[in-house]
C-alpha cells in the first residue's frame, strides 16, 4: 500500500470542480484508493464524486491517500502530481 | 432479454426540479465542470423563485459550510448534487440559508435552501442551478426530462435502475 499526503491550497478547497476532476483521474487507476481528511479523520472512497466532496476538505486541511493495488506505484506519483498541480 | 424487459419493467426514479423555474440541458451551463459533465449527468434549472427543495426523498449527505450546494441520496442509492448558481461557493454562505443539515432525512419537496437571487445576482453570479446524479455510472440510464418551465417537483430526470 502507498500513502500519499497532501495540503490543500486552492482556496474553495476540494469542492465541485476541484473533487470532480480528482475523482476522475482516481477512477483512472485499478488500485482502491481511499482519501482521507485529516482533520476530521473522515475516510471515502476517492471514486465517489459525492463522497469526496462531503468529506468537507478546505484550504489548509492535509489529506492523505491510501492507495491498493497493482498499479499503486503509478497512481501514487500521478495522483501526487496532479494534486500539487490542481489542488 | 428483450421480452423479459418488456415482462419485469425496469424500476425509473423521477428526479424532481429543486425550484420554480425553466429547465435547460446541462450543455446551456457556462461551466465546463457541469456541461461537460465531470459531476455526473444531469439537468440545469434557471430558478425564478430563490427556495429550493428536495428533489426526491433521501438523506441530506452534504451541505456544504457555504450552503450553495446539497447532496441528497436517495433510497435506491442515487447521489443527487443541487449546486446553486455558479462560483458561489465564493460567496462564502452570504445571500445563502440552510433549512436541513448533514444525515437529516427529507421527504421530496422538503425545503433544503434559500437563497436572495437577485442580491446573488447583483453580486455577479449566474443563478442557474445544476441538478446532477454524481454516481451516474451506478444506473442504467439517467435521462434528462426537460420540460421548459418547471414548478418544484416536476420530474427533470429519469434514473433507470440497473
Amino acid at each position: 500500500m502507498k500513502t500519499v499526503e497532501y495540503v490543500i491550497t486552492d482556496p474553495v478547497g476540494l469542492h465541485a470542480r476541484p473533487a470532480g476532476l480528482f475523482v476522475k483521474k482516481a477512477a483512472e487507476y485499478q488500485s482502491g484508493i481511499t482519501v482521507k481528511n485529516m482533520e476530521n479523520g473522515k475516510s471515502v472512497d476517492a471514486k465517489r464524486i459525492m463522497a469526496v466532496m462531503s468529506l468537507g476538505v478546505k484550504q489548509g486541511n492535509k489529506i492523505e491517500l491510501s492507495i491498493e493495488g497493482t498499479d499503486e506505484d503509478t497512481a501514487a506519483t500521478e495522483l501526487e502530481a496532479f494534486l500539487k498541480e490542481n489542488l | 432479454m428483450g421480452f423479459l424487459s418488456g415482462v419485469f419493467k425496469k424500476k425509473e426514479l423521477e428526479i424532481g426540479s429543486p425550484a420554480t423555474g425553466t429547465c435547460v440541458s446541462i450543455k446551456e451551463v457556462p461551466d465546463p465542470t457541469f456541461s461537460e459533465e465531470i459531476l455526473g449527468k444531469g439537468v440545469a434549472v434557471k430558478p425564478s423563485e430563490g427556495k429550493f427543495f428536495a428533489p426526491a426523498a433521501g438523506t441530506v449527505n452534504t451541505l456544504f459550510p457555504t450552503k450553495h450546494a446539497v447532496g441528497i441520496t436517495t433510497q435506491e442509492g442515487a447521489e443527487i448534487l443541487i449546486h446553486v448558481g455558479l462560483d458561489t461557493v465564493n460567496l462564502k454562505g452570504e445571500h445563502f440559508t440552510a433549512h436541513v443539515k448533514e444525515g437529516d432525512s427529507v421527504e421530496k419537496g422538503a425545503l433544503l435552501l434559500e437563497a436572495d437571487l437577485a442580491a446573488i445576482e447583483q453580486a455577479g453570479y449566474n443563478t442557474i442551478t445544476p441538478v446532477l446524479i454524481c454516481n451516474t455510472g451506478d444506473f442504467a440510464d439517467v435521462a434528462p426530462d426537460i420540460a421548459g418551465e418547471v414548478a418544484p417537483g416536476a420530474c427533470v430526470l429519469r434514473i433507470k435502475l440497473k
